[in-house]
């Protein structure tokens, strides 16, 4: 039975978000007996309500409320009003999400040590790294069913598997399989296995896909200790004279404005809204916003190098057909900087259904080439390169100075700009997706350029020194012992694998301190 | 919904949404003032099937796929027609378009848009407007509505809905043999 508290409770954990973070937080606390309130600004569907339709999807579960952007990046000139593609329903964005579940690598965790100082990057190493998040990890993989860990066996190639790796092996790679997929390959948990519809990223209708939605969070309500309010929108995080917080001012489903007090907030509204969040409570004790004595919330944005590559045979290759992303080239995940930057990255499956293929492969092109693409469409292969790209302190998530919501909370500015190691990594990456394809075959290659973001990373980063980061080891702010981060926005940087596995770790890890804490009774 | 086409045209940065920037975009472009011919009518219903016909047209030119007949442009176009219906700046923004489209071609080739038969001639006649807002409006409307088609897809070899088949597990996720076993 789900819990029911009452909004002056002021022993619960208050967590904003119920995704990757903030859903799987719940279930960890509520194992461990710690109540919690989830405030979900988006609906709660359920399985049944997974349709196999691109549009339909996206209409139902995009976060599609007013962002602006700026900056030079891509982004900005072909989807100035949608920076990012994140979700906005009860298990958030792991219900749209690939599955890729990647550990990070053990220089990814210092960059600054292992990179040096680049100009114009803003690097700091992790506080914690790979050994510490081991067994971390370990565990993620267990709860999430990671294909190709713990003898969970990998899911079995799809037709645009193979030619990903009938290219890779021709131009000498030799690090290519079917992925860590947090997809079951065989019943597991409760959850049926991969049926490969192609339809990952609309929400998986056989419910072999881990998402929050339909794991962590009802095993979290049947303890009894969390209760998920959908349609609730966090506007504010309050704090007492010491400068702790003590509850949330949020808007609930009937549009009523609530204060659910706390005993500790943990943010997990991903990295455009968890820190839009905190800037809009500033106070006269933190004037700056809270937890941001440091300057730096909202700051060091990260969102991925990334870039799709597409290739058109003459031959069949029915990209959507099959588990979408379970295929992985993994050789230029390596740090070797005769290639020209810092930093590696992974070339991944991306299939598209025709109706998003057709409508975003040339961004505003027209007439007979464009169209030919799209009448080669069951013939083409995509392949995404996503790559770890460098913090900035320029790249930043700000309040907007007029424009509010309909709640009237000040929309977020979301500002980017290309860091000339991002782009020097872009033109080797399609370089050799292009060599790839071609060393096979492939008639001509189209260049995507970055899609509305779904990796959004580092705007509350965590840091060993309270001057350099928002948030500790532990994700707890340095500046407030009872506020903690618990998306992707306390990433120190972004390494070049896909950041779920790792939000997931970090959060069975805070779980873990927090109950500490609390025990202790520190918090 | 017009929500999956994440990359609209846009005629300057920012939102480009209200009727009144779209008419004050129409009527500078290609240098000329333009009459506002329905000026007199608003809310009058609908456009005329001349100017339907030629958005068909114009949208073919757009999206050029031989592989489909008219009848799927012309569905892609309906949308449009529905809001004209219903909404008399977007009536007027479509109609002063058309009226455009049909001054150059006249200019070009003495014939409305939909009489000139050379592709070629029809395309350098779109490059005169492709910046106004009437190419974004039809352009950010008809992309969606033609490839939302659940009916266009096999006609790419799309299959669409897979699920209720029981996925591809069964059903050749798995089937090709040319690429060389890696």
């Amino acid at each position: 039975m789900p819990a029911k508290f009452d909004l002056n409770d002021s022993s619960v954990v208050v967590i904003i978000g119920s995704g990757a973070g903030g859903g799987t937080l719940a279930n960890e606390l509520a194992q461990k007996g710690i109540s919690s309130v989830v405030l979900e600004a988006g609906k709660r569907i359920e399985i049944a309500d997974f349709k196999n339709d691109e549009d339909a999807m996206f209409a139902l579960f995009t976060w599609l409320d007013p962002r602006t952007t700026s900056g030079s990046w891509y982004v900005a000139k072909t989807s100035p009003d949608l920076p990012a593609w994140t979700c906005k329903l009860v298990g958030g964005t792991t219900v749209h999400w690939g599955a890729c579940a990647l550990r990070m690598k053990e220089y990814e965790f210092k960059p600054r040590t292992r990179y040096g100082a680049i100009s114009a990057a803003n690097l700091l190493d992790w506080p914690i790294d790979l050994h510490e998040m081991d067994p971390y990890y370990d565990r993620a993989e267990l709860k999430m069913g990671v294909t190709g860990t713990h003898g969970i066996p990998r899911l079995p190639v799809s037709d645009h598997g193979k030619v990903l790796f009938a290219g890779a092996k021709k131009i000498g790679y030799t690090k290519f399989e079917t992925t860590n997929m947090a997809i079951n390959s065989v019943p597991r948990d409760g959850r049926a296995s991969c049926q490969q519809t192609g339809f990952c990223i609309q929400g998986c209708t056989f419910g072999a896909k881990w998402s929050t939605l339909y794991t962590e969070i009802p095993r979290a309500e049947a303890t009894a200790k969390a209760e998920v309010r959908s349609e609730s929108q966090a506007l504010r995080i309050e704090h007492d004279a010491s400068g702790k917080v003590t509850g949330v001012i949020y808007v609930d489903s009937k549009g009523v404005m609530q204060r659910q007090k706390a005993r500790i907030v943990a943010v997990a509204a991903n990295s455009i809204e968890s820190p839009r969040l905190l800037l809009n409570s500033s106070s006269s004790r933190f004037p700056q916003g809270l937890a941001n004595s440091s300057g730096q919330v909202g700051k060091n944005y990260m969102r991925h190098m990334t870039s799709t590559v597409f290739a058109i045979f003459d031959k069949p290759v029915h990209m959507y057909r099959g588990t979408a992303q379970s295929g992985i080239v993994m050789d230029e995940a390596r740090l070797d900087t005769r290639r020209g930057f810092v930093g590696g990255y992974q070339m991944e499956l991306l299939p598209q259904g025709l109706p998003s293929f057709a409508q975003n492969i040339v961004p505003g092109a027209w007439g007979r080439d464009r169209a030919s693409i799209i009448d080669s469409y069951s013939n083409i292969a995509g392949v995404w390169l996503i790559g770890e790209d460098l913090p900035r302190e320029t790249n930043r998530i700000t309040l907007h100075p007029s424009r509010k919501d309909k709640f009237g909370m000040p929309i977020p500015n979301v500002h980017s700009d290309d860091h000339p190691n991002d782009l020097a990594m872009q033109k080797h990456a399609i370089g050799q997706a292009d060599a790839l394809y071609k060393s096979i075959g492939a008639k001509r290659t189209v260049h995507r350029l970055p899609f509305p973001s779904t990796h959004n990373m580092g705007t509350n980063r965590m840091s060993e020194k309270p001057r350099d980061g928002v948030v500790n080891r532990y994700g707890q702010a340095h500046d407030v012992p009872n506020l903690f981060v618990s998306d992707g926005s306390q990433f120190t940087s972004s390494s070049g694998e896909n950041p779920t596995l790792t939000i997931v770790a970090l959060t069975i890890r805070q779980a873990e301190f927090i109950a500490d804490q609390m025990s202790k009774r520190a918090i | 919904m017009k929500l999956l086409n994440w990359t609209r045209r846009f005629s300057r940065r920012g939102f480009l949404t209200g009727s009144a920037a779209a008419i004050a975009a129409v009527a500078t472009t290609g240098g000329t003032v333009l009459a506002d011919a329905h000026a007199e009518m608003p809310g009058t219903a609908g456009l005329g099937a001349e100017e339907v016909r030629t958005l068909i047209k114009f949208t073919r030119d757009l999206f050029p796929h031989d592989r489909l007949d008219d009848s799927f442009y012309a569905r892609a176009v309906a949308p449009l027609q529905q809001e004209a219906a219903e909404d008399a700046s977007t009536r007027r923004l479509l109609s002063n378009g058309v009226d455009q489209l049909n001054r150059f071609a006249m200019a070009s080739s003495g014939k409305p848009y939909v009489d000139v038969s050379g592709e070629t001639a029809r395309i350098a006649i779109i490059k005169k407007i492709e910046t106004g807002a009437f190419f974004n409006k039809v352009y950010n409307d008809t992309i969606v509505g033609l490839y939302n088609q659940s009916e266009v897809w096999p006609k790419f070899g799309y299959e669409g809905p897979s699920s209720a088949k029981g996925g591809y597990l069964h059903r050749g996720f798995s089937d090709i043999d040319w690429p060389e076993k890696a």
